[in-house]
């Protein structure tokens, strides 16, 4: 009782420091409350009551407070008090145990009142050893409300209360408890960890201190665990249950559990007696409300849950029969009109259902139960539906008794139209969602369709996935599938998100039979005057995959369609712009009559000069794809999308990410249900994918095919270090390496050796890019060091997981810092990789990507873009100096020569910048030829440095390059040439 | 302008509540009690923006005076007017406390009526508000007087009425200071400044014109450089060690700012009775009336030794009285031994402090005072902040230089002149925030 009293006063600590007018009432009401306990708890213990007990100086400094005028009174007067105190502590030593008491309480008082308190800890602590019950209990109360767990006393706490736990007088052992429960700190579950046990199973101790030892366990098992040793006294422990008191019962019985929780193995006896315990006819000598011991009862059933249904057959009998006294009970009429009577018996049924859940396997169990939640359901008390509702929503997911729950689809349905509370509403669509199966899915979704125009705000979006769901897992027939979604698009377009839109695009192209139907629905869809940009971009895409199929009627020929549409486009974001454009290149294909209509479009200033780079582009391609290109190669390059590869709905695991408790468990006890995985997939990872290219020269297989034409737009982030060379790069690679899965020859990735060698005069760029992840680089080198910095983005809407990097490196030294293990969706992450040239080197280090993403791994081998050259430094010198270095450097092996033919058009102005971007001077005025180009540079090594003279003459006529090297190195020459061989 | 004003208690009960704009809900006198009175963390702002509605507010003792406006008020102007408005309480019935107000409603709604026309701020004067709104019930006029008071108040000098007669024409001129200072524990003055005001008691005859003469340097200069050719000696005389310079000055209405702007001559015609003439402000050259030493010592944890020495810094024949210095002690003092040579020195528990009182001191003089202070081992490590020493005193001399060089009575209806006035004039300088760190 004191427990709760100190409880109390600990937690309104806060409240009571910032609301003056209150806090001195509730000080005082608990003052002479306090006082009769410590009356009656003295007499319980045969204390002899104290004489002058009432100390008169607190009662008096209480009065002057409350009497106070104004606040600067009141810190006056707490100012002299507090002086007051310190003379008195400071000055003799010889306090007596009343007057430490009395002034302990003063500043305790104090302290409520919301001033700092910094001395009298001592006093308190002194009090703990007196005999006296208030003495001791004051300085208790003191200690559990002002130490904080970091305290320099808290060893002598600690050791007053290991004193009084030993006490033989079961008073002073309880306020032990008390206090050790009450601050609960890691030092006390140290140092008391072996004590609290000991007094919970010794035959002596009385029940009220079993009750508190047995509470006080627990707190302490809640704080700091790994210092609580129960061993070998766990089987004693379990026999508390069986106690004769019931107090020591339920405090048992809350420890047990969260024992059981711990380690559940050696608990296991527990669920017999626990059987037992809870079928207990003599717990009606313990009523509250007419409902026996209802706080016992709720723990037993919520222990129980922790195991699977028993198996010995008596005890299984005798949980039934239990459980099912529990549902009887609760047809019974009420036995009193008290609130207080219908909630603790609600509260044991409510835990039996759950109970019966749990177990799962007792059909009739299961089907009293939903009967007795359909009762709830419509009851006056929103708690109750609320939890009938939640309960059901976890009984439809069971076999027995799905059928039974779908008896109250109308009540569910009424409830969800009707009811007042939003978070009753959201149970009710969990439930919907949970008992919809292939017989009543049209029925359901229809009448969330409904209430979706009404439903509040906070839960549309999740609304509409589950609708979206439902549709497509119970689809009998693909045309009512696609008018659901497109219906769901029209009631909530601003709820509806990528994926559904997504996924009702894959679902037609992969089937065959309602590609007809979802182009003419959509054509209908469109025709509305005001339509939602999510239908633009279904109804866009659509009839540009599709729309031949209905432009036989008059009504919808391809000249309407394409109007059709046009007039939408305007209304657009630039995103659906895009989309729009591709289905109108589309339409060239499948209408060569209205090619030019198109064109002139295509051609308005409106879009070719538009301010969207990614507009003016798909304008320009297009417009230049419809007049270069035969009808032929048109037809190729426009042909209808293969079907898409089958996969998980990412809808659902966009649910399960929005709300994964309910939604997952339901999903885990479905397996029973066979998915219906129609012919549908996904490939919606990528921000547009789908949408930007209609399958180009490549099937849609190679990492780099979405980026052919440049259309598909990385994110600003990662266009930035590209921007000028990436589409010259991306034509050079695609020309020569013919994408093939897994890895070439080297070991490495495809694409790896060519992005590779686009770093060899520049320092920023991508390094590789597919449709999973963008890889960025951005590096810098001051003389023999070098600092990476590696882009990771994750261009999927997937997690990737276990994400690992690896470098490989011989010849020098390479540091990667590391990264998490972990890219959200859409993420980017850094990661710095510091370099340090040891010697000269040929091979570039490897760097070696691992990750998992959406169940699959991958695994990418790529070269990191260090080479030999990067530390170099350009060296400026004039002619005499360049000539008489490069005649020093006349051995063969410090010369390297070669002849090479140009790959490029041979423009003076880009060759000096790759030459510069590859670290090395451009002398002018050195060679007599002008054309010719004369470089130096410093190679720095860790502890050297290597000068290497080069020169390059070109040959306009032939188209030929020769390139000389010499350096001071021997092998230095070689390796440069070979670097910069293909760069010209 | 003012939309409202409210007076409430220190519970956030409204005492006085008049709204003068209908852009002011009912609900406004709530929002500030709400979010000011009973703000859960101290209000410190003067000004509150509730709303897009403003709240100004002052407080004397346990009273809220709050005014409340949705406009673009001048801030300043304001919080003039709500001082003003205490004065005015002030003069009625004296100390402002709930009890007052609330024996004096009616009496206040008559002033709040009279002072604001529609948010606009009239004529504050206490002399004049005291001709037509009485606390002698409602004293039947005749029809002259009313017309009297209706033109006085509406006509150009609303702040004296025509007709004053005195036997004697006495005026008394009150020039009071205020020093602030704090200093360093070296001594090293880290700031001072002066804030006078001029208080003028007035019994004069008829409409008088007075002209007042100060040593302001900027009047001085330009007087003397427009005399020069008329005594050049004169000029000698005040160029000089004599003038001070003031920062700002703030005059009464009734002063002629035109005259004072074109001929830098404060020249006035001053309401009967008491009324503040100017306001002033100097940081330059002050000489401190005081000089506060303090030596602590911490002898370890648990003892402290204190020592201060006062010197005083003015002529040996003037007295200061009501001297008071104030020493703070640390939180943790559990007892405290003062020896002091001269006045009383006592530990005040309820204010952590020892305050030791000199009632009265000469100048050039040193007193002394030493201290031991016992203190008690605390739990907490902090540190004492040691907060700096401060001291209150009244002395015969404007600490700042001020000099009163003339005042000039001019009434040329009624037949007495300048040498038949009784002047008398007084110094006062006093302790503001007066502190020496330690």
């Amino acid at each position: 009782m004191n427990f709760v009293f100190v409880k109390t006063l600990k937690n309104s600590r806060e409240s009571l420091t910032d609301r003056k007018g209150k806090k001195i009432n509730v000080f005082f009401r608990a003052l002479p409350r306090k006082d009769q306990r410590s009356c009656n708890l003295t007499k319980k213990a045969t204390m002899p009551a104290v004489k002058g007990d009432n100390m008169r100086g607190l009662l008096v400094f209480i009065s002057d407070i409350r009497n106070c005028k104004s606040k600067e009174a009141e810190i006056k007067r707490i100012n002299k008090e507090l002086a007051n105190i310190r003379s008195k502590f400071k000055g003799d030593k010889t306090l007596d145990g009343y007057h430490k008491k009395k002034y302990v309480c003063k500043l305790l008082f104090i302290f409520l009142l919301g001033h700092d308190i910094d001395f009298g800890y001592m006093e308190a602590v002194n009090l703990l050893s007196s005999n006296r019950y208030t003495e001791k209990q004051i300085g208790y109360l003191f200690i559990s409300v002002m130490i904080s767990a970091n305290n320099d006393l808290i060893k002598l706490v600690i050791k007053s209360i290991k004193n009084d736990l030993a006490s033989p007088n079961p008073v002073h052992v309880n306020l032990a408890l008390q206090c050790t429960a009450n601050i609960g700190s890691k030092e006390m579950a140290e140092g008391l960890g072996n004590e609290i046990p000991k007094l919970l199973v010794t035959g002596e101790t009385i029940d009220s201190v079993k009750q508190s030892a047995a509470l006080t366990l627990l707190r302490l098992l809640r704080t700091s665990p790994e210092y609580i040793q129960i061993g070998e006294w766990s089987s004693r422990v379990i026999h508390l249950l069986n106690d004769q008191h019931l107090g020591v019962v339920t405090s048992a019985a809350s420890l047990i559990e969260a024992l059981v929780k711990k380690n559940p193995e050696e608990y296991k006896g527990c669920v017999s007696l626990a059987i037992v315990t809870a079928s207990y006819t003599d717990l009606q000598d313990y009523t509250y409300y007419f409902v026996p011991a209802p706080w016992l009862s709720v723990k037993l059933l919520r222990l129980l849950q922790n195991y699977p249904p028993p198996e010995d057959p008596a005890v299984r009998t005798r949980l039934t029969e239990c459980l099912e006294t529990i549902l009887n009970k609760a047809q019974e009429p009420p036995k009193s009109k008290k609130i207080q009577h219908g909630n603790a018996k609600n509260a044991v049924l409510n835990e039996a259902i759950n109970l019966i859940i749990h177990m799962d396997s007792d059909p009739n169990l299961l089907v009293r139960a939903c009967n007795q939640l359909g009762q709830f359901l419509q009851h006056r008390e929103t708690n109750l539906r609320y939890l009938a509702l939640e309960s059901m929503c976890l009984l439809a997911t069971s076999e027995f008794s799905h059928e039974a729950v779908k008896k109250h689809q109308e009540t569910v349905v009424n409830s969800l139209k009707t009811e007042r509370d939003v978070s009753v509403r959201q149970r009710a669509v969990d439930l919907l969602y949970a008992m919809c199966d292939k017989t009543n899915a049209e029925e359901i979704v229809g009448e969330m369709l409904e209430y979706l125009e009404t439903a509040d705000y906070s839960i549309r979006e999740e609304m509409v996935l589950k609708v979206a769901i439902l549709a497509e897992k119970y689809a009998v027939d693909y045309t009512w599938y696609v008018d659901v979604i497109l219906n769901l698009i029209r009631i909530s377009g601003d709820y509806v998100s990528e994926e559904v839109w997504y996924r009702v695009i894959q679902i037609v192209i992969n089937r065959d039979d309602v590609q007809g139907y979802a182009a003419k629905t959509v054509f209908e869809a469109l025709q509305a005057p005001a339509c939602h940009e999510n239908m633009v971009k279904v109804g866009g895409y659509i009839l540009g995959e599709f729309g031949n199929l209905i432009a036989g009627d008059p009504r919808s020929s391809p000249l309407v369609q394409f109007q059709l549409l046009h007039s939408k486009y305007h209304l657009c974001g630039p995103a659906t712009r895009g989309l729009i454009l591709s289905t109108y290149i589309k339409f060239v294909n499948l209408f060569p009559e209205i090619k030019s209509t198109i064109q002139d479009v295509l051609k308005s200033d409106n879009n070719l000069r538009n301010s969207d780079v990614e507009l003016q582009q798909r304008s320009v391609e297009y417009l230049q794809l419809s007049t270069v290109a035969s009808t032929d190669v048109l037809a190729t390059v426009l042909e209808e999308m293969p079907p898409f590869p089958e996969r998980e709905s990412s809808i659902l695991a966009k649910l399960k990410k929005k709300k994964p408790t309910v939604t997952e468990q339901a999903e885990n006890k479905e397996p029973k249900q066979p998915m219906p995985q129609a012919q549908m997939s996904n490939n919606v990872n990528t921000h547009n994918t789908p949408l930007s290219v209609p399958a180009a020269s490549n099937p849609p297989s190679a990492a780099a095919s979405d980026d052919l034409l440049g259309l598909n737009s990385p994110g600003p982030s990662q266009a930035a270090p590209s921007a000028g060379s990436f589409l010259l790069d991306v034509f050079d690679t695609v020309g020569s390496s013919p994408p093939t899965n897994g890895v070439d020859s080297n070991g490495l990735t495809p694409g790896a050796e060519e992005s590779f060698k686009k770093f060899i005069c520049k320092n920023n760029g991508v390094l590789f890019e597919n449709d999973l992840l963008q890889i960025g680089v951005k590096s810098e080198y001051r003389q023999n060091l070098g600092r990476l910095g590696i882009f990771y983005g994750n261009k999927t809407s997937f997690q990737f997981s276990g994400f690992s990097i690896d470098t490989h490196c011989s010849q020098i030294t390479c540091t990667p810092k590391p990264v998490g293990t972990t890219i959200e969706s859409g993420a980017q992450v850094q990661q710095v990789i510091n370099i340090e040239c040891i010697t000269e080197f040929s091979d570039a280090p490897l760097l070696i990507i691992s990750f998992m993403c959406n169940g699959n791994s991958h695994r990418l081998n790529l070269k990191l873009p260090v080479m030999f050259s990067k530390f170099s430094e350009p060296a400026e010198m004039d002619s005499a100096t360049f000539f008489a270095r490069w005649k020093g450097l006349s051995q063969p092996n410090q010369e390297c020569q070669k002849v090479f033919k140009a790959k490029f058009p041979i423009d003076t102005e880009q060759n000096k910048t790759k030459m510069l971007g590859f670290g090395i001077s451009i002398l002018e005025g050195i060679d007599p030829n002008p054309d010719n180009y004369v470089s130096a540079g410093v190679i720095h090594i860790k502890g050297s440095q290597v000068g290497c003279l080069v020169r390059l003459e070109p040959n306009k006529n032939a188209q030929m390059y020769r390139l000389t090297i010499r350096a001071s190195k021997p092998p230095v020459p070689n390796i440069l040439a070979d670097l910069l061989e293909h760069q010209f | 302008m003012i939309g409202g004003l409210f007076i409430y208690n220190h519970k956030g009960e409204v005492l006085i509540s008049r709204v003068y704009r209908d852009d002011i809900g009912r609900n406004a006198v709530d929002a500030f009690r709400v979010n000011v009175i009973h703000a859960r963390q101290q209000v410190r702002s003067p000004v509150t923006n509730i709303a897009r509605t403003s709240f100004f507010h002052i407080k004397r003792s346990n009273i809220w005076l709050a005014a409340v406006t949705k406009q673009n008020v001048n801030a300043a102007m304001v919080f003039e007017f709500l001082l003003k408005m205490v004065e005015v309480m002030q003069s009625y019935f004296g100390k402002i406390t709930e009890e007052n107000v609330k024996n004096n409603f009616v009496l206040i709604y008559e002033i709040l009526d009279e002072i604001l026309d529609f948010g606009y701020p009239q004529n504050t004067d206490t002399g004049i508000l005291k001709t037509f709104i009485t606390q002698q019930g409602v004293k039947s006029q005749s029809k002259e007087e009313t017309s009297q008071i209706t033109s006085q108040v509406t006509g150009q000098i609303g702040w004296r009425r025509e007709g004053i007669k005195y036997r004697r024409n006495e005026l008394f001129l009150d020039v009071l200071e205020s020093v602030n200072l704090l200093m360093s524990p070296q001594g090293q003055v880290l700031s001072a400044h002066v804030a006078g005001r001029i208080v003028m008691k007035s019994y004069l005859s008829g409409m008088p014109e007075c002209k007042f003469g100060i040593n302001d340097k900027v009047l001085m200069d330009t007087r003397g450089r427009s005399n020069m050719d008329e005594s050049s000696s004169r000029t000698g005389a005040t160029s000089g060690k004599s003038s001070i310079a003031i920062d700002d000055c703030q005059f009464h209405q009734c002063v002629k700012l035109s005259k004072f702007e074109t001929e830098h001559s404060i020249s006035f015609i001053p309401p009967d009775g008491e009324f503040e003439l100017m306001k002033y402000r100097t940081t330059k050259d002050i000489s401190l009336p005081f000089r506060v030493i303090p030596l602590v010592r911490e002898v370890g944890r648990s003892k402290m030794e204190v020592k201060v020495v006062v010197k005083s810094n003015f002529k040996p024949s003037l007295l200061a009285q009501k001297v008071e210095v104030r020493i703070p002690t640390p939180l943790n003092t559990s007892g405290v031994q003062v020896i002091c040579m001269k006045g009383r020195a006592k530990y005040k528990a309820s204010e952590n402090a020892i305050v030791w009182k000199i009632k009265r001191m000469g100048g050039m003089k040193e007193c002394q005072l030493s201290a031991e202070i016992e203190l008690l081992n605390t739990s907490d490590k902090k540190k004492w902040t040691r907060p700096p020493i401060s001291m209150n005193f009244e002395v015969p001399f404007a600490p700042s230089g001020f000099k009163v060089r003339y005042l000039k009575v001019f009434e040329p209806k009624l037949n007495y002149s300048d040498h038949d006035v009784i002047k008398w004039v007084r110094y006062i300088g006093r302790s503001g925030h007066y502190e020496t760190r330690c």
